[in-house]
């Protein structure tokens, strides 16, 4: 099953976005932007529905037509070229399969409408069966077969014309959960095979970051951060990254100039970056901790809690200085190998901390809360991220 | 248990039913002498008031011919039915004055008025069938039990209605015979007062003829001229009084002669016949105890009785309407093309196939089976511009939706206005096709009037009408082919005439065979354009099947010819569609 037994080029193509802008209309569904999709690269089109990824990946197909702006595939500009001639394939959410012919001409359809040779039709398809383990299939209408099956079909129409490009429209949605992980990882393992350019759309952030080297996140038209998983995950450029990705989704926390200068809110005062008089800070749920009520000190008056009653899911190099401040616990779930305890607190909000499973509180508990400063952020009054790690300047007494 | 109370309950209920049937079968015949016997006293009403008027109110003579049943009243002595028996008769317009009320013959024959070997087999049946009811055990007889009473209940309706098919058909001679006798009087009654005997025998509605004529057989009058042969032919028919039969025309006459005079009748055996109706009743009657066995067999399982109970009753009243306005008329159009009826004839005569026989053999039939082949080649003609029409018009422009609207509306206007229209469009003289076609300097075409082009001016007229409503449903097809299969091709590099062969054909293969298997069957029933504009001319060259079936029906009054006719068109329609499947199962099971 290597791509040197199914004949396969090991070789993609680039993809390049300069100015593409789509417009329906008055609807703006795609915004001028620039992206750039490197050869040989798995790249995520990531965002909530109606963002724009699809009609995005549509104009890299063909299938539309940009309103300004260049398409460019490997060395070629294509935004006036046909689908079938851009050397694309695309795999559908609906998978599309001709439904009046059987898994081989499925195979088949895209050599045969360009007048590849029999013998070597025959052969491709035959190898491409053998690739996905179809070869039992190929007389069988795409109603006879199951949901996998078909996703298998789809994937190997797909492979059997050896594209320089790879687009994907969530094709996993329609899978139940299991199917979905194990297909996820055929994915990744046929890009680890053929080596050849993908561009994968879907509406799932786990996906995307578990699935792409490179995610693009995208909302209402726009291009909002592109970056390996890791970036996009620890630095979100904004406030709409930030909330996007991860779940349970971010801690929030609004925060306004106060008098001495520092940012306020909540039981927070911060030594925030000198600028918008208004923020939002912003900590994921693994980054602060909670201290059970027989493990941190009992007085309420703060201070430093003992380090070793204070349990961070964090890899350790950061601190977490317990005592940050102080909650009612409102729910606890347990999740087996990690606990969500969602407080009360801080001030207005509810934030949700991630736990080890050995942490013992229980819903109205009162506990100590402390925050990794050094792996939070500060969004500014736009969105946009503010440089420069917060730093508590003193405590505001709650 | 519930079962034990219900089993009981259904057991009387089928013996209940079992009753009603025999009885249903016993009025049907008892019925149908009855109605004869009705009709055989309006006759002689009839006879009697031309004869008053014939002899000139001799009271005493056709009161004596009528005997005891008739009461014959003045103006002033109140209205029609004030006397014995309510059949009264007012004698034309000569003299309104007079009437003349006749009660119905009472029952004759030895047997008297009941039919008693049936009435016999009725009861004996119940009893055996009741007997067995109160005397069956729970258990092991439980299947063959509801097998044989559904055996011994066929048995005795089948056996009653056996029986009283033959009293009623002796009943029925009886009174034939007996009509044939007083028409034979009156005529005889008619001749003594010097009167002339055919009017007696034409208000009774008996053919007559005199001897003169049974041998020169030109002037019967009323004697259909087989039956005037019939009779002459008859050595018993010199034999004074004694009644007489002829089989002629395939039926047999009940004859009677008074001097030179013999009137003729068709029996009342044939025209009431009973067969027929007992044979309904006695299968409705089966069908009523096999119902209730069925139920029978459900009585252990209240739930399933119920659920079944309901079932049958809610598809009671589509089965009765099928049943009246469809199947029955099916049945009746079936029974009178084996027989030969003009509607005015006062009974058909049964033909066998001789209908369907001389239909193979008839070269105009043929023909307007040709014109209908011919026109329905119309069809995919209209398919393949409807499909255009179809691609071309779709989407949600202004401009489209008006297209699509025009091009629809011939389907919903009246075929009467349409046909019109355009006889007016395709006339010869004043046509705005040929004026136009002359002042291009084309000339004039004979549209309509040259049996070359009439058919195909036709079939033109016939894809106009069409192609609107075969658009909107292929365009509701195409409508149903997902957008991602045509993106797919797309991306696999399929161009425009690939993705319509690959893609649109396939995707609209039910809609296509849809519209093919409909527009074939609509095209075999067309009649209105023939009708309206052509008559079937010229030279028959749009002598359609159903204008065919239609003229002969209404036109030459053959019943019988036409309602072959329709049978056979159904044959060929129904084989063309049953090709049609196959070819499709075919095409599916090949991929």
């Amino acid at each position: 099953m290597s791509p040197g037994e199914v004949g396969l080029r090991t070789a993609g193509q680039g993809v390049v976005l300069r100015g593409v802008e789509k417009r329906f209309g008055d609807v703006v569904a795609v915004q001028p932007m620039d992206l750039e999709v490197r050869p040989g690269e798995l790249m995520v089109l990531v965002g909530p529905s109606g963002c724009g990824k699809s009609t995005l990946l549509r104009l890299i197909a063909g299938l539309e037509t940009p309103t300004s702006g260049e398409v460019w595939i490997g060395e070629r500009r294509v935004d006036e070229v046909e689908p079938g001639a851009r050397d694309v394939a695309m795999v559908f959410q609906s998978y599309a399969l001709y439904p009046h012919m059987t898994v081989a001409r499925n195979l088949g359809f895209g050599l045969r409408v360009r007048g590849t040779p029999r013998p070597e039709l025959e052969r491709r398809v035959a190898e491409t069966a053998a690739a996905l383990e179809l070869g039992d299939l190929l007389e069988r209408k795409p109603g006879q077969l199951s949901g996998g099956q078909r996703q298998r079909v789809a994937l190997g129409r797909a492979m059997v014309r050896d594209p320089g490009v790879f687009l994907f429209d969530e094709p996993l949605s329609n899978l139940d959960a299991e199917l979905r992980l194990r297909t996820r990882d055929e994915i990744a393992a046929l890009h680890r095979r053929l080596g050849t350019t993908m561009v994968f759309v879907t509406h799932d952030q786990v996906e995307a970051l578990s699935l792409g080297q490179r995610v693009a996140v995208m909302d209402r038209g726009r291009l909002q951060q592109v970056g390996t998983p890791d970036e996009i995950y620890r630095r979100p450029h904004n406030l709409f990254v930030a909330g996007f990705v991860g779940s349970p989704p971010i801690n929030r926390m609004p925060l306004s100039r106060d008098g001495g200068g520092r940012l306020a809110g909540g039981p927070f005062a911060l030594a925030g970056p000198p600028g918008p008089d208004r923020a939002t800070l912003a900590v994921r749920p693994e980054d602060i901790a909670v201290a059970g009520p027989g493990e941190a000190d009992g007085d309420a008056s703060g201070g430093e809690a003992d380090s070793s009653a204070v349990w961070g899911s964090g890899d350790g190099s950061g601190s977490i200085r317990a005592g940050d401040f102080r909650s009612t616990v409102l729910r606890v779930e347990m999740l087996g190998s990690e606990q969500l305890v969602h407080l009360d607190g801080p001030g207005d909000a509810a934030w949700v901390a991630r736990a080890s499973p050995a942490l013992r509180v229980a819903p109205g508990d009162r506990v100590s809360v402390s925050v990794a400063w050094e792996r939070s952020h500060l969004f500014g009054a736009d969105g946009r991220r503010e440089e420069g790690v917060p730093r508590p300047a003193g405590r505001q007494v709650s | 248990m519930v079962s034990g109370v219900r089993q009981p309950v259904l057991d009387s209920l089928a013996a209940v039913v079992l009753a009603a049937g025999l009885a249903l079968v016993l009025v049907v015949a008892a019925g149908r002498v009855e109605s004869a016997r009705v009709g055989a006293a309006e006759s002689e009403a009839r006879m009697a008031a031309a004869l008053w008027e014939l002899v000139g109110g001799g009271a005493d003579a056709v009161a004596g011919l009528l005997g005891e049943r008739a009461t014959i009243t003045g103006a002033d002595a109140g209205g029609a039915g004030s006397g014995p028996g309510a059949y009264g008769y007012e004698a034309g317009a000569l003299e309104p004055a007079v009437w003349i009320a006749v009660a119905p013959p009472p029952a004759g024959g030895p047997r008297g008025a009941l039919p008693v070997t049936a009435i016999a087999i009725a009861l004996a049946g119940l009893t055996v069938v009741t007997g067995w009811v109160l005397a069956r055990r729970r258990g092991p007889t439980r299947i063959r039990y509801p097998a044989g009473i559904a055996l011994l209940s066929g048995g005795c309706i089948g056996l009653t209605a056996v029986a009283g098919g033959r009293w009623a058909g002796d009943e029925l001679g009886s009174l034939s015979a007996a009509t044939v006798a007083q028409g034979a009087r009156a005529v005889e009654l008619a001749l003594a007062t010097g009167a002339d005997p055919a009017g007696a025998a034409r208000f009774a509605q008996l053919p007559w003829a005199q001897d003169l004529s049974l041998d020169s057989l030109t002037e019967q009058w009323t004697m259909p001229a087989a039956v005037a042969a019939a009779i002459a032919d008859s050595p018993a028919r010199d034999v004074e009084g004694s009644p007489l039969t002829v089989e002629a025309d395939g039926a047999t006459w009940h004859v009677a002669g008074a001097a030179d005079v013999h009137i003729a009748f068709l029996g009342y055996e044939r025209t009431s016949s009973p067969t027929l109706a007992l044979a309904a009743a006695a299968g409705l009657a089966g069908l009523l105890v096999a119902l209730v066995l069925h139920l029978g067999q459900l009585a252990s399982r209240p739930r399933a009785l119920g659920r079944t109970l309901a079932a049958w009753g809610l598809l009671a009243p589509a089965a009765a309407f099928i049943l009246a306005f469809t199947l029955g008329p099916l049945l009746f159009s079936l029974w009178i093309s084996l027989h030969e009826w003009r509607l005015i004839d006062p009974a058909p005569l049964f033909l066998g196939f001789d209908n369907y026989a001389a239909l193979l053999r008839d070269r105009e039939w043929w023909s307007a089976i040709g014109n209908t082949a011919l026109f329905t080649l119309h069809v995919p003609a209209a398919m393949a511009v409807a499909l255009a029409l179809a691609l071309l018009t779709r989407g949600s422009r202004r401009t489209l939706r008006w297209a699509r609207l025009a091009l629809f509306l011939p389907g919903i206007t009246s075929v009467a206005a349409i046909a019109v229209v355009w006889k007016w469009l395709l006339s010869d003289q004043y046509g705005l096709l040929n004026r136009g076609l002359e002042r291009a300097g084309v000339g004039s075409v004979p549209w309509l009037t040259s049996p070359d082009t009439a058919l195909a001016s036709l079939m033109i007229i016939g894809i106009w009408m069409v192609v609107g409503y075969q658009m909107v449903v292929f365009q509701a097809g195409l409508a149903a082919i997902p957008r991602d299969w045509y993106d797919a091709a797309r991306v696999d590099g399929a161009g425009p005439w690939q993705r319509f062969r690959h893609i649109t054909l396939p995707g609209l293969r039910h809609t296509l065979f849809f519209v093919l298997v409909t527009s074939i069957i609509g095209s075999f029933q067309v009649f209105g354009l023939v009708y309206v504009m052509t008559e079937g001319g010229p030279l028959g060259a749009t002598d359609v099947a159903v204008y065919h079936i239609y003229r002969e029906a209404w036109e030459f009054l053959q019943f019988g010819n036409a309602a072959a006719m329709s049978w056979l068109l159904f044959a060929v329609v129904f084989a063309a569609t049953w090709l049609h499947f196959r070819f499709l199962d075919a095409r599916r099971a090949h991929g």
